[in-house]
């Protein structure tokens, strides 16, 4: 009844609201509920009570709305608005805040709320009129806290009790009724689903392919149908078949994701996982990068059980006979285990009956058509199969024929021979049948073959038959035509004569068919007949079943002829081994076994190799042994790797055939191999045999110990091009050998049903398709990346053709051209053609021997040699370089201890500019961001010491002409000339030299000032700058700079030019001409190591400085510095340095192998660590490295080796000048660091005679030459570790002669005291003899100031003393060196070619002027310069000027003689260049230069060059 | 013809319940593809994150491909390791994902599993460490029927890609 009422408030609604709308204000915001709202069924039963006061509050929130808008009507004026509305906000919010009771309530609820707002509009309207604003507020107010506590005063006049409401069921059910639809369960029928007037279509027996579909009862889909109909009329949710549509079945018929078992077998191997305990990883020393697996030892199990012959020549015919019968046996057993007729029988019987079921048309529903299609297939399969079967049955019979043959000529030769050699016997087992069923099925058969034939021939005939009735039809026309023709002709012979030439055929005259010939049954039953009585067996033959037994007896050696006895005996003799080889290396044999008389041989070894590589080849070699001569080689077997998934256990036996080439005759019974032999007596029918056999072996991956199989995994790094292959190759990963196999995937799509019509199994069935069609094509490659070809964008050429690429690569790979490339350009077009010259060049002429650089051939290979050892090294020290310890890549600051901060507390109390300053370290720079002109190298040039001082022309009866006096000499001579004789006497007068110094790096040039007198002082800082090659001022490549430092001293000359006496008032005409003293070379590589070079130097120079002479400094300072006078000479003092500082390159920590004991490593590293520990800056060294890369124990370098007997015969009485010549010998050897060629790596030591064979070495090997030679000569001589300069870390020589100690440098060949000051030795480290180190433990190590005597324990710390007593190590030296005379004319003919290679170069350097020869001069100098060969360039300076003087006496001459050891072009060139002879550009000047060559033994060739120019005087 | 330069880092790893964690990675292609420079793989250091929960490696990549063609576009396949408190390293996850094919830098988060094992694993793993994992490496970037392994989530590895590709439109490939 309430609702009722409120339903009515809510029809009256319209009436009302309609009028009111537009007065309402449009700033309403409380208004929310959409007008249009349709009216709630009144089926919500709200309680009386609930309403009630609902109602209440309706009113009263109404009222104050309603308030609220009127005052705001009337009030819009006043400037509190917001207040006024606030309430009524309020309101709404708590609505739907407190009442959660839905959307449709409150929607209602407003609309309520609406239409009472509107009922009381006007009464409201009134009541505000009626009130002022202020109480209305008040009143409003209180209202609204009622309505917000849940307060109503008057709660008892809302609440009634009431009984529950109840339906009755019934009632309850009806309703329902009204409302609800149950779908019937019953089944529909189809024609309800279907369109009228339609059948019911199945797509799947039209062979459609319909997938399974969902499983649902029959009740749930009867239902759905129902409904369906029902509701939709249409009929769309029905298929053609009139079931609803539905997709296949989802659903997968097993889980996707099965529970894993631990036991399950079948889990894919590259699946399977592996616990691994936690690891701690030990640092390998190769890569730190890299491999994410641990190498591993992996095993590879080699069962080999046996060995058979199939053939050997000790075969006897009779073991021919056998070993065919054996075979063919086992061919019988196999053939007899498939059973191949019976199953085409089979077949061919099974079709037959199918044949005979569908031609029962009764039977099959379908359709004529398919049924003939069908029975067509069926009846060729019969063709087929009865084919195959008449195949199989021949060969079963005719193999069976064959053994019994083999066998009875095995019996025959055994009658004839009178001898048993094997124990075979066959025995033909007969098995009786039923010769009537026989019959019947034998007729049976033949009968059913004939009608089939006949049947084809049936058809054939008739299909010959209709072709032949065309053809006759066609003829016939043709014939008719050609009458006709013919007729016309005849008529139209005068009007057309030339149609006569034409034919109407040409040259396809018909011919008349042939009626084909019917079917002659006979003949037909005759051929099946035949047929059958060959192939098969005849109805009642008992089938034969041939039974090979081992039972025979042997005829005993006694009884036998002996050749036969022979042919036993060879055989006894022989024994078989077979070796393993793993990659073609052999890693283990099986023991040797007799050869048995059934030419078995069992081994039954199992080898277990433990690999660590993916192996590449497995090969055993069959070895044979006769008696006890050697072993020859039968036979290789490669064996097959066997795959991931074979372990040992699981592995079958496999028998792998091998066979040899050999040929073998024997002269006994024994047939021979690879040679023909007959069995017939008339030696026909001859025969040839090789010899082969069959190993039985099993290869499998062994289990290690907790049940992980060892196998290296496929991803191993380092087995290059083949693991990528393999990684990348899907079938190893699939395990997928049955993929290949196209019958055995065809028999499992049979076996496994799959439905062809399944679009998801299309590719599938059309693989099998084309697979088992036959005729199919099978490609004999797999495509690992299928359509890759297609997809390219570009072929491989191209890609290989882009230059760009090829140079990242080759940047990339540090191949050393491009090693430092900095940018590629992006373009290829930018790339020049030329910049892949050289490495092409490089690698094409890999392993040609270029001989035009290297004049003599020797060199040349040397040189060869030299690049690949070199190669090789750094290709082991880029690998090395990758091995970081934590230092490298941290530097971590130590943290201040205490003791170092007391030392920063003194620091402050330090004087600020103390009175002597000490020096402070430079700061070192890290070689990463620096560029160009970053780096300096400073040449401080301080002073020198008796430089060579020019001689006065003196000779007195030849008075040089004014003009060419020097320039200098006029100033000196010009206040003497009234006492010109004083002048070659007076010391005072004498003009000295004016030099200065030259210091030339990489192409730049600085020189010093001039300074005056033999002893100047300049006092210059020179600064060069330094570029590294390409730019990189990466460590290895500033290591491997090779430039050097020329410091070249010369003598500044004036000449006075001037034509004219009568000009010289006037003018000052004097020309510059500069003369070169000699020079002082260091390289690079030593600066940068050292840091800095401070010291004394001696100036290389010539031996001859014509014009030139050091009397004077002897005479004018003797007495002054007797040390001095010791070791002649000209000496400079020089500071080098480079700023800023680079941090020099570490060698390589690399432990290289080796096959030294292991306690005597031990004890060097702990002797080297004490060593150290006490003096870190003096060298101790007690192992090195020699160039193949093992550590060598140092005294094992040193042994009396014998010098060229040559030299020792030179000076037969005179030891010191011996040992002279001998040093001179070993300093001719060219010297190559090792340091600038191996850059910074590590000093490889070759031995003496690998030194000698390589003719290039450093400081080391020179050194072990000399100190060996030394040894020989019956010195006590010491390799000397020490520091010098400038060549840093160096080896020299020690040698004890009667009372003092001589000090060799051996690259110079020179010789110092041991108190000689300008020795360039600076401080020892250690010695080293031949059989012990000796290491400096005094307080000095100048080699000024300490004492050699190694005796002394407190001076000299020895390696092996009492506790560790020599072991007396075996040399590494040979016994003896050999030496070959160097051919003479070789020599000369070097010498002429380097003279005018000379020459040539001399042209070249003087572009812009005429370059004459004194040939006169030229002779000269060629004679004279075996002279200075053999007195080593001393003493014969003033023959020499006085002789030339003589011969060349209007000549101004200026010369001098160069002398090196020969190595190759360059050094020579450079040298002459160095000089600065061809810098002459004197107009009339004149050049001579002549080369000698002296060979010494062993290709070692000391080079002079006298290089000259004239100037003629006039 | 078409070059592809992928220069970029790995940060770092989040949500792995180990600590001192250390990432192997590598790149794996296609035949097609032809690495000019770079390296190919690498392991980042041990990183063990003070603050937070991140293991920061900042781990460079830069490699430079040519390609002939879009077949095996280079993948990422990456193995995340923790050392524990011994120095003993252990298994935390594999991780896989394509390098972008589209040109800008891209942040990558690419989660990672691990293969479970079986309960008496389970509990080795617990207790003195160590722990499963897959014999044949590859099987991270191709494993086709890997429904049979039972993994447990691992954590996110987060990798900054650049990629710049060149050539790719001479070809047809738009990008």
């Amino acid at each position: 009844m309430v609702s009722e009422k409120s339903h009515l408030g809510d029809q009256q609604e319209p009436g009302h609201e309609d009028p009111n709308a537009d007065a309402r204000p449009l700033s309403m915001p409380t208004r929310r509920g959409p007008r249009s709202l349709p009216p709630i069924p009144s089926a919500s039963r709200t309680g009386f009570a609930e309403f009630s006061m609902r109602e209440r509050m309706r009113e009263k929130l109404q009222a104050a709305r309603s308030k609220a808008e009127s005052a705001l009507l009337q009030e819009i004026p006043t400037p509190r608005p917001r207040r006024l509305r606030s309430p009524s906000e309020k309101e709404l919010e708590t609505e739907f805040g407190t009442e959660p009771g839905g959307k449709i309530q409150t929607t209602q609820q407003e609309d309520d709320s609406q239409s009472y707002s509107r009922v009381k509009f006007r009464d409201s309207v009134r009541k505000i009129k009626s009130k002022t604003p202020d109480e209305e507020e008040l009143l409003d107010d209180k209202d609204a806290v009622d309505f917000l506590l849940g307060l109503d005063r008057g709660a008892e006049d809302i609440v009634a009790v009431r009984p529950a409401d109840y339906e009755s069921v019934h009632i309850r059910l009806q309703k329902e009724k009204e409302l609800l639809f149950i779908p019937s369960r019953r089944t529909v029928p189809t024609y309800k689903k279907l369109p009228e007037n339609v059948q019911p279509r199945f797509l799947e027996d039209e062979g459609l392919y319909i997938g399974a579909r969902l499983e649902v009862p029959r009740t749930n889909q009867n239902i759905m149908e129902n409904r369906l109909l029902m509701q939709e009329p249409g009929r769309r949710w029905f298929g053609d078949d009139g079931r609803i549509l539905a997709l296949p079945n989802p659903i997968k018929p097993f889980p996707s994701r099965p529970l894993v078992l631990s036991q399950e077998q079948d889990i894919k191997a590259e699946l399977e996982t592996l616990y691994k305990k936690a690891v701690k990883y030990v640092h390998r020393s190769q890569h730190m990068i890299g491999s994410g697996d641990p190498p591993g030892n992996f095993q590879l199990d080699i069962d080999i059980s046996g060995l058979i012959f199939t053939h050997h020549p000790c075969f006897s015919r009779e073991h021919v006979l056998a070993a065919k019968l054996a075979q063919l046996y086992d061919q019988y057993l196999a053939r007899r285990q498939r059973n191949k007729a019976k199953f085409l029988t089979d077949k061919l019987q099974a079709l037959r009956n199918a044949v005979q079921m569908s031609l029962n048309p009764a039977k099959t529903p379908k359709s004529l058509d398919t049924t003939r299609r069908a029975i067509n297939e069926y009846k060729s399969e019969i063709r087929q199969t009865r084919k195959l079967r008449d195949i199989e049955q021949e060969k079963d019979r005719t193999l069976l024929k064959t053994i019994i043959k083999v066998w009875k000529e095995m019996k025959s030769l055994r009658e004839f021979q009178r001898f048993t050699n094997t124990p075979l016997k066959l025995v033909l087992r007969k098995e009786k049948v039923d010769q009537k069923a026989d019959e019947e099925a034998y007729e049976a058969e033949v009968q059913a073959e004939i009608s089939e034939l006949l049947e084809e021939h049936r058809e054939e005939y008739e299909q010959r038959m209709d072709e032949y009735r065309s053809a006759h039809q066609q003829w016939k026309a043709w014939k008719k035509a050609q009458r006709t023709k013919k007729k016309k002709k005849k008529q139209g012979v005068e009007e057309h004569p030339d149609d006569e030439m034409e034919e109407p055929y040409p040259g396809e005259d018909p011919v008349k068919p042939v009626p084909p010939e019917p079917t002659n049954q006979a003949v037909i039953e005759q051929e099946v007949r035949e047929r059958a009585a060959q192939s098969r067996r005849r109805p009642g033959e008992p089938m034969l079943v041939p039974e090979l037994s081992l039972a025979g007896s042997v005829t005993p050696n006694d009884q036998c002829p002996r050749v036969e006895v022979l042919r036993r005996e060879d055989v006894k003799r022989r024994s078989v081994y077979l070796k393993v080889l793993f990659n073609d290396k052999e890693v283990s044999r099986t023991n040797s076994r007799p050869l048995g008389a059934d030419f078995r041989v069992h081994f039954g070894q199992i080898f277990n190799l433990q690999i660590v590589n993916w192996p590449e080849s497995l090969t055993l070699q069959v070895y044979e042994t006769v008696g006890h001569s050697g072993t020859t080689l039968l036979a290789e077997v490669f064996l097959p790797i066997p795959e991931t998934t074979v372990v040992t256990g699981r592995a079958p036996l496999e028998e792998v055939e091998f066979s040899s080439n050999q040929h073998v005759t024997l002269d006994h019974e024994g047939v021979g191999s690879g040679v023909p032999f007959s069995f017939e007596a008339d030696g026909s029918n001859q025969l040839t045999l090789m010899t082969s056999g069959k190993v039985s072996n099993s290869v499998s991956w062994a289990i290690g110990e907790n049940g992980i199989p060892l196998i290296p995994p496929l991803s191993q790094q380092n087995i290059g091009f083949r693991s990528a292959l393999k990684r990348a190759d899907a079938i190893s990963s699939i395990g997928t050998s049955g993929l290949t196999d196209m019958k055995k995937l065809a028999k499992w799509a049979a076996e496994s049903k799959l439905d062809p019509n399944d679009p998801n199994n299309a590719p599938l069935m059309q693989l099998i398709l084309v697979a088992t069609s036959g005729e199919s094509y099978v490609p004999d490659f797999f495509r690992l990346e299928q359509l890759q070809q297609e997809f390219n964008f570009v072929s491989d050429e191209e890609l290989n053709r882009s230059k760009r690429f090829r140079l990242l690569r080759l940047r990339s790979q540090e191949v050393p051209e491009f090693r430092n490339y900095k940018q590629i350009p992006v373009y290829d077009r930018e790339i020049m053609e030329k910049v892949f010259q050289d490495y092409e060049k490089r690698l094409r002429d890999r392993n040609v021997i270029e001989t035009k650089d290297h004049i003599d051939t020797h060199r040349a290979i040397v040189a060869k040699y030299l690049q690949q050892v070199r190669e090789s090294v750094i290709n082991r020290f880029l690998i090395a370089k990758h091995h970081f310890l934590l230092a490298d890549l941290i530097v971590e600051e130590e943290v201040p201890n205490i003791s170092i901060l007391g030392l920063r507390l003194f620091k402050l109390a330090e004087q600020k500019r103390p009175l002597r300053p000490r020096r402070k370290g430079r700061k070192k720079v890290t070689a990463q961001n620096l560029s160009d002109g970053d780096i300096k190298l400073l040449v401080n040039i301080i002073r020198a010491y008796d430089i060579p001082v020019r001689k006065p022309i003196t000779s007195k009866f030849q008075q040089p002409p004014r003009s060419s006096r020097t320039f200098s000499e006029k100033q000196a001579a010009s206040p003497t000339t009234h006492s010109p004789t004083h002048s070659a006497d007076y010391p005072l007068s004498q003009v000295l030299v004016r030099p200065f110094v030259e210091v030339s790096f990489q192409r730049t040039i600085c020189h010093t000032t001039t300074a005056d007198g033999p002893n100047p002082s300049w006092n210059e800082e020179l600064e060069l700058p330094f570029r590294a090659p390409n730019g990189n001022y990466s460590t290895t490549s500033l290591q491997s700079v090779k430039d050097d430092v020329f410091i070249n001293i010369f003598d500044e000359v004036l000449y006075d030019v001037l034509e004219d006496d009568r000009e010289r008032a006037s003018g000052i005409h004097t020309r510059i001409e500069r003369h070169w003293l000699g020079c002082v070379k260091i390289p690079f590589s030593t600066i940068y190591f050292q840091a800095k070079i401070d010291g004394t130097f001696k100036i290389d120079t010539p031996p001859v400085l014509l014009g030139y002479s050091k009397e004077q400094s002897v005479v004018a300072e003797r007495g002054f510095d007797p040390v001095r006078s010791l070791s002649e000479g000209s000496y400079i003092t020089l500071f080098i340095t480079m700023e800023p500082q680079l941090v020099p390159g570490e060698s390589v920590r690399e432990k290289f192998d080796s096959q030294e004991d292991e306690k005597l490593l031990q004890a060097t590293e702990k002797f080297q660590a004490e060593c150290a520990l006490k003096f870190p800056n003096r060298q101790c060294l007690t192992t090195v490295i020699d160039i193949s890369g093992k550590t060598v124990f140092i005294t094992r370098y040193l042994k009396p080796l014998n010098p060229p007997q040559e030299l020792l015969n030179a000076y037969p009485n005179n030891p010191q000048a011996t040992a002279e010549l001998v040093a001179r010998y070993v300093s001719l050897i060219p010297f190559l660091p090792d340091t600038v060629s191996f850059a910074g790596i590590c000093d490889l030591w070759s031995t003496s005679d690998q030194f000698l064979d390589l003719l290039a070495g450093d400081e080391e090997e020179h050194a072990v030459l000399l100190c060996n030679y030394f040894l020989s000569l019956g010195k006590k001589a010491w390799l000397m570790m020490g520091n010098a300069i400038p060549e840093g870390p160096t080896a020299y020589v020690l040698t004890r002669e009667q009372s003092h100690y001589l000090i060799w440098n051996p690259c110079s060949g020179h010789f110092y005291g041991q108190f000689d000051t300008f020795c360039p030795l600076k401080s020892v480290g250690c010695l080293i003899g031949p059989d012990n180190i000796w290491f400096n433990i005094q307080r000095h190590d100048s080699p000024l100031r300490i004492n050699f005597d190694i005796t002394k324990p407190k001076l000299w710390k020895s390696f092996f003393s009492r506790s560790l007593p020599y072991p007396g190590l075996s040399s590494v030296q040979p016994e003896e060196l050999i030496y070959q005379r160097t051919d003479k004319a070789a020599a000369a003919e070097l010498q002429d070619r380097i003279e005018k290679i000379l020459k040539e170069k001399i042209m070249d350097w003087r572009p812009r002027h005429l370059t004459r020869w004194n040939r006169y001069c030229t002779s000269t100098l060629r004679h004279f310069l075996p002279l200075l060969e053999r007195s080593q360039g001393e003493d014969v300076e003033d023959d020499h000027r006085a002789e030339l003087l003589k011969q060349l006496g209007d000549y101004r001459f200026s010369g001098f003689p160069l002398h090196m050891p020969y190595s190759e072009l360059k050094p020579l060139i450079e040298a002459v260049y160095s000089t600065g002879v061809h810098n002459i550009d004197v107009p009339n000047v004149e050049f001579a230069l002549a080369v000698y060559i002296h060979p010494y033994p062993k290709n070692v060739l000391s080079v002079w060059i006298y290089v000259a120019s004239l100037i003629r005087n006039r | 013809m078409a070059e592809v330069h992928v220069i970029g880092q790995i940060l770092g790893a989040t949500g792995f319940s180990e600590s001192s964690l250390f990432c192997k990675w590598g790149i794996h292609t296609g035949a097609a593809w032809k690495l000019l420079s770079g390296v190919r793989e690498g392991q980042t250091q041990v990183d063990t994150p003070q603050v937070g929960d991140m293991a920061y490696w900042s781990h460079p990549i830069d490699l430079h491909f040519a390609t002939k063609g879009l077949q095996g576009w280079p993948r990422l396949h990456l193995q995340v390791w923790s050392q524990d408190s011994f120095g003993r390293c252990q298994l935390a996850g594999y991780g896989f994902c394509h390098v972008p094919s589209s040109p800008g830098t891209h942040q990558l988060d690419c989660p990672t599993w691990r293969p479970l094992g079986s309960w008496r694993e389970q509990l080795a793993r617990a207790f003195v460490g160590g722990g499963p994992q897959l014999l044949h490496g590859d099987a991270i970037y191709s494993g086709a029927d890997r429904y049979r392994l039972h993994t447990a989530a691992g954590g996110t590895v987060h990798l900054e890609l650049g990629l710049l590709l060149r050539h790719f439109d001479r070809y047809g490939v738009e990008c």
